[in-house]
């Protein structure tokens, strides 16, 4: 194998991004096992989408911490229950007015003795059995973990398939309408089932008290499909699928509307024609 | 194990296996902001990107005596897990985004998002790093990395070849690389 081309093709870039199928990804894991090389540029790459994990930080609200904190030491309680379940060694009154003292003694000391070794040998076993109880409900755990990240990819994989069989995506440029203002957004546009899907492509932030709306063009009519929130607007390229169905549409078009958002489109900013297949 | 600013990997791990209150402190103070930027990313819900968090916490509190450090770093890990919940979060109730286009009232309540959001300057500077990429670079590494799309959906979504989106994704992160670097 070429090391260098390997490098070059972008696939380690996809296996850190998790861009790969299954089988990709255990191939390139089995060429990282076997080729010291990559590991170094595993390494950078890694710390480079850590970086850009970094860049997106965001504080959670205060109240998180405390309330995370509440369901993890539930969990742990239920994990180490804090009562004691060991056997308690059983005193022993010794009878007062003994005739063979020493005999009893002995017997005394070998009954005492007896009981010791026996709570000890229980006590050990308990622990030993509480261990293998823990360790098979920790067993179970992973186990239901994996079996829940399978579930997701078969769920996944369904997904890819039906989105490959769906012919009819077609893609709506919508262009600026507004004279020197350049804008632009796209939507993916699912005749055949009406799923939608909106990219930002440039699109100024709205000013204040005003947003932008989503509307279709059905029938010569514009119909609603709902205000856009800002931080969709700030996040360029971001791919959105809307949440309503678009059957029958015509063009697509965003316009700039007062908070909330109107029952009719007021300035329209850009526009796109459904090209007739 | 006492408490120190900073841990070394090795002993941030040895320390969560401690599972004590100081331990989780650490781990939340530390990592908390990167992994709710990462859920909201993805879901763009603060409510479902809380209750995301939380799994993502449990997730790594109960996992963490099954990391293994030969299979990578304790940091990659947690952002695996956190990335991994938010996009299954995301698939598995068709919650694609039903909140990105929102009725009048959830907006009001959006408009807070920003204020709360306290930022370092640290921060601040990836992000203008981030944003000086291309835009079809910033697409396809958003894609991949928030919404969970391999290369084939996203070459068939963009209508691009597939060695492209690889070629591409190689491009964005390069230049990621080299401008962190400085």
């Amino acid at each position: 194998m070429n090391i260098q081309e390997y490098i070059e093709s972008g696939i380690l870039e996809a296996y850190i991004l998790g861009a790969l199928s299954t089988e990709e990804h255990a191939e390139v894991a089995a060429n990282i096992a076997m080729y010291p090389e990559l590991i170094a540029e595993i390494a950078a790459i890694e710390a480079a989408m850590q970086k850009f994990a970094e860049s997106n930080a965001e504080q959670p609200p205060v109240h998180m911490e405390e309330q995370i904190w509440q369901v993890l030491s539930k969990d742990n309680q239920a994990q180490t229950p804090l009562t004691d379940h060991r056997p308690q060694a059983k005193a022993i009154v010794l009878p007062r007015q003994a005739h063979d003292v020493q005999w009893q003694r002995a017997a005394i000391w070998i009954a005492l003795v007896g009981s010791l070794a026996t709570n000890y040998i229980l006590w050990n076993q308990k622990s030993q059995s509480d261990q293998q109880v823990a360790l098979s409900r920790s067993q179970a755990d992973s186990m239901q973990v994996q079996h829940q990240k399978l579930t997701a990819t078969v769920a996944s994989f369904q997904k890819v398939k039906d989105m490959m069989a769906d012919t009819s995506m077609q893609t709506i440029v919508m262009q600026t309408v507004i004279k020197d203002k350049p804008m632009a957004a796209t939507i993916y546009w699912s005749k055949a089932k009406g799923d939608t899907y909106l990219m930002v492509d440039k699109m100024p932030m709205p000013p204040a008290g005003k947003q932008y709306q989503m509307w279709m063009i059905k029938d010569g009519k514009p119909v609603d499909m709902g205000v856009i929130p800002n931080d969709m607007i700030a996040s360029v390229n971001g791919m959105n699928k809307l949440p309503m169905l678009a059957t029958g549409s015509q063009a697509f078009a965003i316009s700039l509307e007062k908070e909330g958002g109107n029952p009719t489109p007021t300035q329209v900013c850009v526009l796109g024609k459904v090209a007739a297949i | 194990m006492p408490i120190a600013a900073t841990y070394s990997e090795e002993e941030l791990v040895m320390l969560l296996k401690q599972q004590s209150r100081d331990a989780f402190n650490y781990l939340y103070r530390q990592y908390s902001a990167v992994l709710y930027g990462i859920v909201n990313k993805v879901v763009y819900d603060e409510q479902i990107a809380q209750d995301v968090l939380q799994e993502v916490f449990v997730k790594i509190w109960h996992n963490i005596p099954q990391y293994n450090p030969e299979k990578g770093r304790i940091y990659t890990w947690m952002i695996n897990i956190a990335r991994n919940a938010a996009i299954d979060k995301l698939r598995s109730k068709g919650e694609i985004m039903k909140s990105k286009i929102q009725t009048g009232e959830d907006v009001v309540n959006n408009v807070h998002v920003g204020m709360k959001t306290e930022q370092s300057t640290d921060t601040i500077g990836l992000k203008k790093i981030v944003s000086e990429l291309k835009p079809e670079y910033q697409t396809i590494v958003n894609l991949a990395y928030f919404k969970g799309y391999t290369l084939d959906e996203i070459s068939k979504t963009l209508e691009i070849p597939l060695g492209t989106v690889k070629t591409r994704m190689r491009s964005a992160i390069n230049l990621l690389r080299q401008k962190f670097n400085n």
